[in-house]
């Protein structure tokens, strides 16, 4: 009976407290409440990590779904990308790859004696990273960060911390880590700094992002210190994060003003921190080769200045190219670890090394 | 007017986070209106009966988990912005069409200068000018909500 009175009142004449549950000023205060706890939580505490993990899976098939047109845009535009823009760029990349094959010589050669001399002094090893390429999906909803989203997370063995650098140098640190994708803080990032040294004279400081400006800061060096416009930076290793050697930013301004012990050193990064579609995530090893050490081996695993394989810069350049001829969209994982370079370590020159992983395109 | 259906009010909500989550573009995060903000306060204003300040509060966070923020930021703003637009809601459905626009852009500016706040606080910068300019297409998308669901529902007549 009471059902029946209920249907018969139009919604607009029933008593407030009804329709409206509280009042708003109430409710206003009770939702304001939850969020600064939970702003606080997050700011402070780690508990929220797993709710985020957990919504980031839920969500993940609407982000495919968000991202589809995209990924048709771009299928569409592959496939009408003229042939003789590939010619081209096929050619334009062989050719780099002659000039780069005839660098690479020298470089197997000047490993190897670099090897021998640091065996001769009973050095450690250098420690070679694995690397997995990931592919750049957007550049962060939230115009405040300087966050990129890559598409391999903790289901492709990304933990938070590890490096991500493209064929020119450094872009940033893996931050967080969903299931299938990942935030990287890129360097320019306020929040970020990053250990490097100077190439020229190897003197040793520490970067700091400056957010908008995309250029880093490098402060606490007096006005007196050897830094000149045009000086490139360099990652240092020390903090056992970005390994040692990998290109950071270029000098750009240094100013000297009287008032102030410190110069403002302004530097601008090398890496394309913000146009790029592919980029290499790194994993250092938690700890230099020992046993080689100890085996007293006259030739150490052969390891290129960038330390990465070659054949994965290649897959990177080649990706990076102007025209994305095969998006990849499915990349194998590339780990090109130190058992594999064991194998083909001796004297092997590039041309003869095949390339360990090459991504098949159908 | 038939009163609207809850099913509705998800359904848009749910396109509204599909929009949020596409991968915009450097240039197009600049223009980027706040969809799901324009749209739950549409269905606040609209349908109070079923959108409360809870719902308006629940969509912010869920901008706050797409977007990676600080847990609970947007959801405040969006709390507060929705509260402005609730006392008023007896009042707003009988503005003519260009007072109930500057409403509107009121509730609109207050929410991106809360946020503005709340970076603030947590040590980010002051952004430049093309930081309001989200408040125009927040303005577009709520005229295609108008287009689409109807002019805000006034009382009957007695």
């Amino acid at each position: 009976m009471l059902k029946g009175i209920h249907q018969q009142l139009d919604p607009q004449e029933s008593p407030a407290f009804f329709i409206q549950g509280p009042k708003p000023f109430p409710r206003l205060m009770f939702f304001c409440a939850l969020s600064l706890v939970m702003m606080a939580v997050d700011a402070r505490f780690d508990y929220l990590g797993q709710v985020r993990q957990w919504f980031s899976t839920a969500l993940h098939p609407l982000e495919v779904v968000a991202s589809a047109p995209n990924e048709w845009a771009r299928n569409i535009n592959t496939y009408f990308s003229s042939h003789n823009q590939l010619i081209q760029d096929n050619f334009k990349l062989k050719q780099q790859a002659l000039i780069d094959h005839a660098a690479l010589q020298r470089l197997a050669t000047v490993d190897a004696e670099n090897a021998h001399l640091r065996t001769l002094l009973a050095g450690d090893a250098p420690i070679i990273p694995q690397a997995t390429l990931g592919e750049v999906m957007h550049m962060g909803r939230d115009p405040f960060s300087n966050i990129i989203t890559l598409n391999r997370g903790s289901r492709h063995q990304i933990t938070p911390g590890q490096a991500v650098v493209d064929e020119q140098g450094v872009v940033g640190q893996i931050t967080r880590v969903y299931p299938y994708t990942s935030e990287v803080t890129l360097i320019t990032d306020k929040k970020l700094s990053i250990p490097i040294q100077i190439e020229r004279n190897q003197l040793r400081a520490i970067a700091f992002g400056e957010g908008k400006r995309n250029t880093l800061d490098i402060p606490y060096l007096p006005t007196s210190v050897d830094i000149k416009v045009g000086d490139k930076l360099v990652t240092s290793g020390i903090d056992g994060v970005y390994p040692a050697g990998l290109a950071v930013a270029v000098v750009t301004q240094i100013k000297q003003s009287q008032d102030s012990p410190f110069a403002k050193i302004i530097s601008r990064p090398i890496a394309g921190v913000n146009n790029h579609k592919h980029v290499l995530i790194l994993k250092v090893p938690d700890s230099p080769v020992i046993n080689q050490t100890n085996e007293n081996r006259p030739f150490l695993p052969r390891n290129n200045a960038q330390h990465l394989d070659q054949s994965v810069v290649d897959v990177l350049q080649k990706n990076n190219a102007a025209v994305d001829p095969h998006p990849v969209t499915e990349t194998p994982v590339l780990d090109t670890g130190v058992p594999e370079a064991n194998t083909n370590s001796q004297g092997l020159t590039p041309e003869n090394t095949p390339a360990p992983v090459a991504p098949e395109h159908p | 007017m038939k009163p609207v259906k809850f099913s509705t009010i998800v359904f848009t909500m749910l396109v509204g986070l599909i929009f949020q989550l596409y991968p915009w573009s450097n240039s197009g995060i600049i223009i980027r209106p706040d969809f799901l903000l324009v749209i739950m306060i549409y269905w606040l204003l609209q349908a109070p009966y079923h959108c409360n300040i809870g719902w308006v509060w629940f969509a912010g966070l869920l901008v706050d988990l797409s977007t990676g923020s600080l847990l609970g930021q947007h959801a405040l703003t969006f709390a507060i912005t929705a509260f402005l637009g609730l006392i008023y809601q007896r009042r707003l459905v009988l503005f003519n069409r260009w007072q109930l626009y500057l409403y509107v852009i009121f509730l609109f500016g207050v929410q991106r200068a809360l946020i503005l706040l709340l970076k603030l606080f947590a040590g980010g910068e002051i952004p430049d000018w093309t930081y309001g300019l989200p408040v125009i297409s927040d303005l577009i998308l709520w005229q295609f909500m108008i287009i689409w669901f109807g002019e805000l529902t006034r009382p009957k007549k007695l």
